[in-house]
């Protein structure tokens, strides 16, 4: 099923399948039902009279729901087909389907309708990495209920199919015998339910995505959904595919939300769908920070869920130390004995640091002085965390190397893939390592957790403290990180401080961060907008030029749109504003190509070259921080800065761009209105952003 | 008769009177642990971070059973009580945010080898140590941890 998979969600539970609702899992692809990492359908397929069906059209008409209009396949490409058959299919704990044939007939027929159903039971790890199952599977066909399982020890899950229709069960599926009258339809709803059997057999809800009860449905999701984006601010532009764009992003947004066992129906985005449909600290807190201007309610949540698991203790296994913020939660199998350490895994540089930026920041915007009060131990567990367990090499700075060297994370920082870190000559640095970035939230949670120490913790001495310890760490990494000759900062240190002089796209978030003096901004700036960096469309994870560099490497030469709209923060930070403004024009551009919905990473080819954003093969799509860019990228390019009570609107729009009104948004001042103009009244168009990115395309057809 | 280690873990807790990492949350969360055809109920009361420990075996906000010789274990660092609960050795109802706040107070395994030479035991900065000096297998902050607590 490598073509065309429609994907459709609810919290971690989704079902990934083919255009005609088959779902056959083969190999490691990813098609199935699944629920708390675990694969609870990897077979689901529908005949009519032993013949397949092929698909005349599929909606996923939210994202939670699915239809597919579909006929018997003839084995020619003519279909003249009396049968129609349709599947709506919702997302709910497990999933629901209604199923409906058609006679167009003039005579009455008689069916036999299939349903083949199995379950692999895979943890989504055993998927990823291709593993064996270690336990028993079993099957009961009983009067009105085929149940599939899966044991291993007391370790017990199950799937169970419940059709409202008479059916023959057996092991391998269901079958219905219907007979239709001419222009009449038959009918039949089909329940397929996840279930986790905890001690003595119980149902156990380790956290339904939306808290303890029963699933919604599809009426009750719809209505969430449709207050969810009411509740969001409202964008008015002359630019209609931002406008589409940004209301994709708000529904995808929703889609992502996940209820953690410990949030009752609060939420926080998980990382994407497949393979993240879980708490990370990373992607949480960013995406928490991306959409704090549209859905605060976001972050409120990140921070109290992954305050709760916060480390508290120092194990080798799980990387955990106290104070540090977790890195990944998992529920499946190979988490349950152990032979994964996500339960939860800690290994992660920079979650905890992040975690001190995202409470003050959620304070700034929203004024919630109860959750920094509430938070404080939190707070200073993570800021003492940075000092006491992850200067690893003494050099005071923030340095990772796992513990767990036979599961733990070889690379903890956002760039996490083997290669991303390397030399100028292409050769990998040793342990531990010390990456440029990490030194920037650092630095940044020590000036914001003085604010809040002196604003709302009273104690004026520890703010001065972090602010202290804060100036020396600038002081010290602008010598140490900084390459005299290329003029930037390196991408890391190694354990004996020398420096990987590489040009990356850390660097702007180095400017995000504060960290970077003010006579190397400019520097900085021109780094990231300059021809090896900028491809047009956004800032290449690496440098083109650098021996690593390859435009389809995962973290050395794809563009990040997460990563661009943080990189146009920092621009922004230090005044860069039309230089922030042409960056969030190119991820924006790049969003139209992809329907709105900008995949994980994309090529990092030179616009001029494909003259279209090339998807990266594997790419997570949704995926929650690209979700979030274009909302940072809306804040960022209206200048929206909160400042005491009131909300300070500073708009520079990419040239193009005549008007964007981001209409109430959220806050402390209650909901505000934010205008921005353009400095040139164009007409409208959407190729008009474009002549400023370095290659005019011809106008896209609307999409 | 010798104390068992749930018995240290519960008379430690209710010793300390007060528990910071405990301080967001008020509620109850009953303990119910099985063993010879009985089962012992432990009653946990918090009230922001004041803790109080009782016999009790009346309803509780969150109620988390599992066999008693599973928790000996789980209190001294040697089972994991998040993964112990996904295999279905042990089970959560209720509100499981307590439960989750309180296992962060257990201490972790056994450490695989020593912390580094060069570094020096400090305070921990999350909850004090109440070292229990019977379960000295974990390395750890909270209760039941050993004295090589710390950073690394």
């Amino acid at each position: 099923m490598s073509v065309a998979q429609v994907k459709i969600l609810d919290g971690n539970t989704f079902v990934v399948s083919g255009p005609n609702g088959d779902i056959q899992a083969t190999g490691t692809d990813t098609s199935g039902m699944f629920s708390y990492d675990t694969r609870f359908l990897s077979d689901w397929v529908l005949t009519v009279n032993g013949q397949r069906l092929t698909t005349l059209s599929v909606d996923d008409v939210h994202y939670f729901e699915s239809r597919h209009f579909l006929v018997p396949d003839t084995g020619t490409v003519y279909t003249d087909s009396k049968i129609a058959v349709v599947r709506e299919r919702t997302v709910c704990e497990g999933f629901h389907e209604v199923l409906t044939v058609m006679n167009h007939d003039e005579n009455p027929v008689d069916l036999t309708i299939r349903l083949e159903a199995g379950s692999d039971f895979a943890d989504i790890f055993e998927i990823k990495d291709a593993l064996a199952s270690k336990g028993k599977y079993y099957t009961h066909a009983e009067e009105g209920r085929l149940v599939l399982g899966y044991q291993r020890d007391s370790y017990h899950r199950l799937t169970e199919i419940i059709a409202s229709s008479p059916a023959q069960y057996d092991r391998q599926g269901l079958t219905f015998n219907a007979h239709i009258e001419p222009d009449s339809e038959w009918r039949t709803d089909i329940q397929v339910d996840a279930e986790i059997r905890g001690l003595g057999g119980d149902v156990v809800h380790v956290g339904h995505a939306w808290g303890a009860n029963r699933s919604r449905s599809a009426g009750e999701m719809q209505r969430d959904l449709e207050r969810w984006v009411a509740h969001a601010p409202r964008l008015e532009c002359d630019w209609d595919p931002l406008k589409r764009t940004y209301r994709r992003s708000l529904i995808d947004l929703a889609a992502l939300r996940f209820s953690p066992t410990i949030a009752d129906e609060r939420s926080l985005p998980s990382a994407g769908l497949p393979w993240f449909m879980t708490m990370f600290g990373r992607d949480s807190i960013l995406t928490s920070i991306q959409a704090l201007a549209f859905t605060p309610e976001l972050a409120a949540t990140t921070l109290q869920v992954l305050g709760a698991w916060q480390g508290s203790r120092t194990d080798d296994f799980r990387d955990e130390d106290p104070g540090r913020i977790l890195h990944e939660l998992r529920y499946g199998e190979l988490t349950a004995f152990e032979e994964r350490p996500h339960s939860p895994y800690y290994g992660t540089a920079d979650a905890t640091a992040l975690y001190v930026v995202l409470l003050d920041e959620y304070e700034r915007w929203t004024g919630d002085a109860k959750m920094v009060c509430n938070l404080e131990h939190e707070a200073r567990a993570a800021l003492n965390w940075i000092d006491e367990y992850a200067d690893l090499t003494g050099r005071g700075y923030v340095s990772y190397q796992r513990r767990n060297e036979e599961s733990g994370l070889e690379n903890q920082c956002w760039k996490d893939s083997w290669d991303s870190l390397s030399y100028k000559d292409g050769s990998l640095p040793g342990y531990p390592r010390t990456t440029c970035e990490c030194q920037g939230y650092a630095y940044d949670a020590k000036i914001r957790g003085a604010r809040l120490a002196r604003e709302f913790w009273h104690d004026e001495e520890y703010a001065k403290k972090l602010e202290a310890s804060a100036e020396d760490l600038k002081q010290r990494f602008n010598r140490d990180f900084w390459v005299d000759d290329g003029g930037y900062f390196a991408l890391a240190i190694d354990e004996k401080g020398r420096q990987l002089e590489v040009l990356s796209s850390n660097i702007g978030h180095l400017l995000w961060s504060g960290i970077v003096d003010d006579d190397k901004a400019r520097t900085i700036a021109s780094h990231l907008m300059g021809d090896r960096l900028f491809s047009g469309w956004g800032v290449r994870t690496l440098a083109e030029g650098e021996v690593r560099y390859n435009p389809i490497g995962y973290h050395v030469g794809t563009v990040w749109p997460f990563d661009c709209s943080f990189i146009a923060l920092g621009l922004r930070k230090y005044g860069f504003k039309e230089e922030a403004a042409k960056l969030a024009a190119g991820i924006l551009d790049a969003a139209e190509f992809f329907q709105g919905r900008l995949p994980e990473a994309f090529a990092g080819y030179p616009r001029a070259l494909t003259m279209y954003p090339v998807e990266y093969p594997t790419a997570c799509s949704p995926q929650a921080w690209s979700t979030g860019t274009p909302l940072l990228l809306l804040q960022t390019m209206l200048g929206l800065e909160p400042l005491g009570d009131h909300l300070i609107v500073d708009p520079v729009l990419p040239a193009g761009i005549g008007h964007m009104e981001l209409l109430r948004i959220p806050g402390r001042w209650g909901r505000i209105d934010a205008f921005g103009r353009g400095r040139l009244e164009v007409s409208t168009g959407q190729a008009a952003i474009r002549p400023q990115l370095g290659a005019t395309l011809p106008d896209l057809p609307h999409i | 008769m010798t104390m068992s280690a749930t018995d240290r873990f519960f008379q430690t807790l209710a010793d300390r009177k007060h528990e910071e990492l405990l301080e967001k949350v008020s509620g109850t969360l009953r303990f119910d642990l099985s063993h010879d055809e009985q089962t012992d109920h432990w009653m946990v009361t918090v009230k922001n971070g004041d803790v109080a420990v009782s016999r009790d075996d009346s309803d509780a906000d969150s109620i988390v059973r599992m066999p008693k010789d599973l928790f000996d274990q789980l209190v001294v660092g040697r089972v994991n009580a998040f993964t112990a609960l996904l295999r279905g050795e042990a089970a959560a109802k209720g509100n499981l945010e307590l439960p989750v706040l309180l296992q962060r107070l257990l201490p972790g395994p056994p450490r695989g080898k020593q912390p580094r030479p060069e570094a020096a035991p400090t305070p921990s900065p999350g909850a004090a140590a109440v070292a229990d000096a019977h379960a000295g297998a974990g390395a750890g902050t909270g209760i039941g941890a050993s004295a090589e607590a710390g950073r690394r």
